[in-house]
């Protein structure tokens, strides 16, 4: 029975976070003007907006006292003076950051329109921090040699995103807040649409497109500490697997070193790149030992190994010592106030720490999804290792993976990697539409499908005792004790099973909410579902990658194989037999950058 | 400081409702143990993934950005995912909480924000720059910069429009978070329509419509001044043209 309505666009977007807001804002300008971006938020709670410390572009605008060191204070470059950064030196540091896993070719293309992209930024309205001649004032970020952090005191991503947003509503887009995206259409290898819920209404609509682009953010959520919003469920990137599209480096997920003890929010890599210590239970600056270069300003995958070892060594601090300390004390009132003025709210809130006089406890927190749907430069998803196109279906932003982070993220590469290549897709996708794509016809009713999925949740018997919520707190158990900072075969193996046999209770679990309303429990067992589907590919990823690389480190295997696995993960949905791996190859420039040692 | 591990037992007093079942909102309550470090998002969690499914509120970042937990705690408006229950027990150790006040209810503590984002597209938030831009930034000096920083830091979260005497009783006034958002673009060297936005604002629904009884500043979970930039409005309204024709000699060195 096909009752369910259809709405039909150029394009639709999911997700409206600063990929998705990007690509509309960009196709909208190059003129195509029926796009429909649809978000199971409003706009404006998108998780862009919670990135703190900065977007990452080489303006050249504030240097190093000459003479006074690598974490001495910065100053204005003097017009005229010769310029300290370069795309060339911000290349350099992504693909060391990443481990050597990200594409050359791409990272090469975010690192040189990532000047542009600021200024464009600039012009639309974002009110960045600035020097006294009233350029944009720069930081220091973990893994970049040179202070190329282009922030707003430490709630950058809040202003990006307030400033896309207004401006893709000032040419004309039209958004859908709180329609939440069930199912991806793709037939022959070609995209047809969505099918989508109001939920407000509950009620389901077929969403037929020339192209769709994802947006929809990262996978935190399936681990139990975590910095992401509750939003950051991998919609996408399960919907996109279930729909037969692969999933690359799932197994990549990045720990940050500050999220705020027993809570995991994060408190801005900004208080290290200001100037901020971290300190285990002897008062040590235990980065000495790890990092001897860069300190505490070492790229995140390292810093959040090191903390784990000194909390496993028993210099940990908090109640079950599980953490350790940031200690922001020496920057004194003033600088505090001024540059990280969230973060301080916060940890006065959340554990009634003022920073300005005492250290506060901290602890690594899932925190950035390298992996994702594999993409193309322009944000074109592709099928397969050759890079063949899923006609007409783009991805951009977390839940991409294009790649440029590789296996490990630098800090303020993410706001650059989503907003550039979101604008990429967005352009890519106009021409798209402008070369004559057509809407395809899709066959039988999804929408009816999904209907009948919901009404399975809501049908199942109330005498269960099988409950969501309990099937998700113990995935994310066993996600942060056996797949988080170091893992091991032995682990992971117990994971995956864990994973299979939640996987098999699923169908048990009973919604309570029966009605049709904005029911943000069917949602609950929805999103669930997608924790449990791209865990798995996680889990598997992981535990066949008998290497250590990035973020990605195992106990086991504890070094870097460049012979055997210098080589992405391409995971492939095989039916009931669970996930059928492959590989792909890295763009690597052997001339310019090959692999060396990775050293801080 | 953290968890200390020590729990107690208190009451969560909730107003429930669905519209298309009850007649009425009513009040119900739920009993849970908590920690000192438990918030009342954390609460409403419990209560959902323990008690009661059904119950149903708007929250995702859980650190007090994004805006989408605002609701109405013993009287006052508030986000919770910042707000430790501790805190807010009355004597018998309850809390109540109810959805944001003079909106429509969508569901429980899910409110309509029709109004309030119908009032925020009103008022163009965007920035219309000028037609020619620079190679590079535009410059602003960081004191026209801190003078933004009020208005930039806003999370659209309603609870001032829905603590606001006048848009309880007046949807078509701006409203505090929507003249506080006119602002940001009226007072950025980089607007080119501050003429018309200053007419706007000091129109029917605008500014003069203020009662200047600062119960936005009160709820403001941002510790934001809307009143103060509805103050600054009224008086660059006052000498609109003066300041119109200032702005455009300073975007001449811009």
């Amino acid at each position: 029975m096909s009752q369910t309505n259809t709405i039909t666009h150029d394009i639709i977007v999911v997700g409206a976070g600063l990929a998705g807001s990007w690509a509309a804002l960009a196709a909208s300008k190059a003129g195509v003007k029926d796009i429909g971006v649809l978000s199971k938020l409003h706009p404006l709670r998108s998780h862009s907006g919670a990135a703190q410390g900065g977007i990452a572009a080489a303006l050249n605008n504030v240097r190093p006292v000459p003479g006074s060191g690598s974490s001495g204070p910065l100053e204005a470059i003097p017009p005229g003076e010769a310029p300290i950064d370069s795309w060339e030196l911000h290349m350099f540091d992504t693909i060391k950051g990443s481990d050597w896993l990200g594409d050359q070719d791409a990272i090469e293309i975010m690192v040189k329109e990532a000047p542009d992209l600021i200024y464009e930024y600039e012009h639309m309205g974002c009110v960045f921090s600035r020097l006294e001649d009233g350029r944009i004032a720069q930081r220091r970020f973990g893994g970049h040699s040179t202070p190329r952090a282009n922030y707003s005191a430490d709630y950058t991503g809040h202003v990006l995103l307030h400033t896309i947003y207004e401006q893709a509503l000032r040419y004309g887009v039209k958004y859908y807040p709180e329609w939440y995206c069930l199912d991806l259409i793709i037939e022959d290898n070609v995209c047809r649409g969505v099918v989508a819920m109001d939920i407000l209404t509950g009620k389901l609509y077929t969403m037929r497109a020339k192209a769709v682009m994802f947006g929809t953010g990262g996978y935190g959520r399936a681990w139990k500490i975590t910095s992401n919003a509750t939003a950051n469920t991998g919609d996408g990137v399960a919907i996109a697997y279930n729909a037969g599209v692969p999933l690359m480096d799932m197994e990549f997920v990045q720990f940050h070193p500050t999220g705020l003890y027993g809570k995991g929010i994060l408190m801005s890599e900004a208080c290290r790149g200001e100037g901020g210590y971290l300190r285990n239970s002897d008062g040590d600056r235990f980065m000495e030992k790890y990092a001897a270069g860069l300190m505490e300003l070492a790229p995140r995958d390292l810093v959040s190994r090191s903390e784990q070892l000194e909390i496993n060594e028993g210099r940990g601090v908090g109640p079950d010592k599980g953490g350790v300390y940031l200690d922001l004390r020496h920057l004194g009132p003033e600088k505090i106030m001024s540059r990280l003025p969230q973060v301080r709210e916060l940890a006065h809130e959340f554990l009634g720490v003022d920073i300005i006089h005492d250290m506060v406890p901290i602890q690594p927190t899932a925190h950035y999804s390298m992996g994702g749907i594999p993409a193309n430069v322009d944000g074109q998803v592709i099928a397969d290792a050759e890079g063949t196109p899923v006609v007409g279906f783009y991805a951009a932003g977390e839940c991409a993976c294009i790649s440029v982070h590789g296996a490990n993220r630098l800090g303020t590469n993410s706001l650059l990697d989503a907003s550039l290549f979101g604008r990429r897709a967005g352009k890519a996708m106009a021409a798209f539409i402008q070369n004559g794509a057509k809407l395809y016809p899709i066959s039988g009713d999804p929408a009816q499908r999904q209907e009948e999925r919901i009404q399975r949740l809501m049908d199942a018997p109330a005498s269960s005792k099988e409950s969501v919520a309990q099937i998700g707190a113990e995935l994310k158990e066993t996600m942060t004790n056996d797949c988080g900072v170091f893992r091991d075969g032995e682990r992971m193996a117990r994971a995956l099973r864990k994973i299979k046999e939640l996987q098999a209770r699923f169908p048990n679990a009973r919604v309570m909410d029966k009605s049709r309303r904005f029911n943000t429990d069917v949602l609950g067992a929805i999103e669930t579902e997608h924790l449990l589907t791209f865990a798995e590919v996680v889990v598997a990823s992981a535990l066949n990658r008998t290497e250590s690389r990035g973020a990605h480190w195992r106990t086991d295997f504890g070094r870097r194989d460049d012979t055997n696995w210098l080589k992405h993960t391409l995971v492939f949905k095989n039916g009931e037999e669970g996930p059928r791996l492959g590989y792909k190859s890295v763009n690597i420039d052997w001339e310019k950058y090959p692999p060396q040692e990775r050293k801080y | 400081m953290a968890t200390n591990g020590t729990t107690r037992t208190v009451t969560i007093r909730l107003q429930r409702f669905n519209p298309d079942v009850d007649k009425k909102p009513v009040m119900k309550e739920y009993t849970l143990e908590i920690t000192s470090d438990t918030t009342i998002l954390d609460a409403l969690e419990q209560i959902k993934a323990t008690q009661d499914g059904s119950l149903t509120f708007r929250r995702s970042c859980r650190h007090a950005i994004c805006g989408s937990c605002a609701m109405n705690v013993n009287g006052r408006n508030t986000l919770v995912c910042n707000q430790r229950v501790n805190a807010h027990l009355d004597r018998k150790g309850a809390v109540t909480v109810r959805p944001l006040p003079y909106l429509p209810i969508i569901k429980d503590m899910v409110v309509d924000r029709t109004s309030f984002w119908e009032q925020y597209q009103r008022v163009k938030p965007w920035l219309v720059p000028p037609d020619d831009v620079p190679e590079k930034e535009f410059r602003m000096t960081p004191e026209e910069v801190a003078a933004l920083n009020d208005a930039e830091k806003c999370i659209m979260c309603g609870a001032c429009y829905s603590a606001c005497t006048v848009t309880a009783v007046n949807k078509r006034y701006i409203g505090p978070h929507a003249l506080l958002k006119a602002s940001l673009r009226v007072l950025d060297p980089r607007d080119t329509i501050t003429n018309e936005r200053l007419i706007e604002i000091s129109g029917n629904d605008g500014v003069f419509r203020c009662h200047t009884i600062f119960n936005c500043i009160d709820a403001c979970p941002k510790k934001l001044n809307p009143t103060q930039a509805i103050e600054t409005l009224r008086k660059l309204a006052q000498k609109r043209e003066a300041f119109v024709a200032a702005r455009k000699e300073r975007q001449k060195s811009l």
